[in-house]
């Protein structure tokens, strides 16, 4: 059986890429890419530690959350879509309409 | 030991397809190393006694929710954007804060976040059992995304519609 620290330790690495990706990238569509990447990282834990204590609270969170995530993709998408018929690119650095 | 090679591969899989998600140009070669990750999770779900799981994250996320990142990359034709390096400093500093963020998160999870005192158990993640608890305790929650998921149906329709380009 292997440990529930290895899930978690390759769980934190894979957040710690989606971090990485949002904190460099410009690109609109990676960025998202890099938090769907998060979201997976944090459902990896929930599954690691419902293992770990044996109960089906963390799997039935999981659920909700590919629910959600995908309401999430739809909505950030047609944003992007939106901002490209605004403004012919998903550069986020062009997207400053609210700059002050 | 087949379980320990099993994990260790798919591990590598999932964290190389994910370096090559934030560090290749072009998305649609992100979107699909991103597909490749989400399958290597998946088998992580089925080390984990969640085989269930595991047929959810290949359906809902390697099948739709990346068909429709794949969809608007394809729509909005940016298989060649460029990506012109603006702000080194800056990048510098997102790549020096999340690589010092790694390695925390990966010593502290190590240190601290296991409760040894538990044994491992075995649970059931059947179809059976998840559906069972789908419908007595979480059923609120679960008639809760519907409506969620309805209205995220309703709010990609106005935001990338005719009617929002008309607006415009």
């Amino acid at each position: 059986m292997i440990p529930t620290e290895w899930f978690l330790v390759l769980s934190a690495i894979l957040f710690a890429i989606g971090v990485c990706g949002v904190l460099t990238r410009r690109n609109g569509i990676t960025i998202f890419m890099s938090i769907e990447l998060m979201i997976n990282a944090v459902n990896l834990t929930f599954v690691a530690y419902a293992r770990l204590f044996g109960d089906l609270h963390g799997v039935m969170f999981v659920f909700f959350i590919m629910a959600i995530a995908a309401a999430e993709a739809a909505v950030g998408l047609a944003i992007f879509i939106s901002l490209f018929h605004h403004r012919a690119s998903i550069d986020v650095d062009e997207a400053n309409l609210m700059h002050w | 030991m087949l379980e320990f090679i099993v994990f260790f591969f798919f591990a590598a899989v999932a964290i190389v397809f994910a370096l090559v998600v934030i560090l290749h140009r072009n998305p649609v070669v992100g979107a699909l190393s991103l597909v490749a990750s989400f399958f290597a999770l998946a088998v992580m779900y089925v080390l984990l006694d969640a085989p269930f799981l595991a047929a959810l994250q290949v359906i809902v996320y390697a099948g739709a929710i990346m068909v429709l990142f794949l969809f608007v990359i394809m729509l909005l034709n940016l298989q060649h954007v460029a990506e012109p390096n603006t702000r080194p400093v800056q990048q510098f500093l997102g790549y020096f804060a999340s690589a010092t963020f790694a390695a925390g998160l990966v010593y502290y999870v190590s240190k601290y976040a296991v409760l040894h005192a538990l044994p491992p158990t075995r649970f059931s993640t059947s179809a059976q059992a998840i559906g069972e608890r789908l419908f007595e305790a979480y059923i609120f929650p679960f008639e809760m995304v519907s409506i969620l998921l309805l209205a995220a149906i309703v709010g990609a329709l106005m935001l990338s519609g005719k009617a929002a380009v008309a607006i415009r």
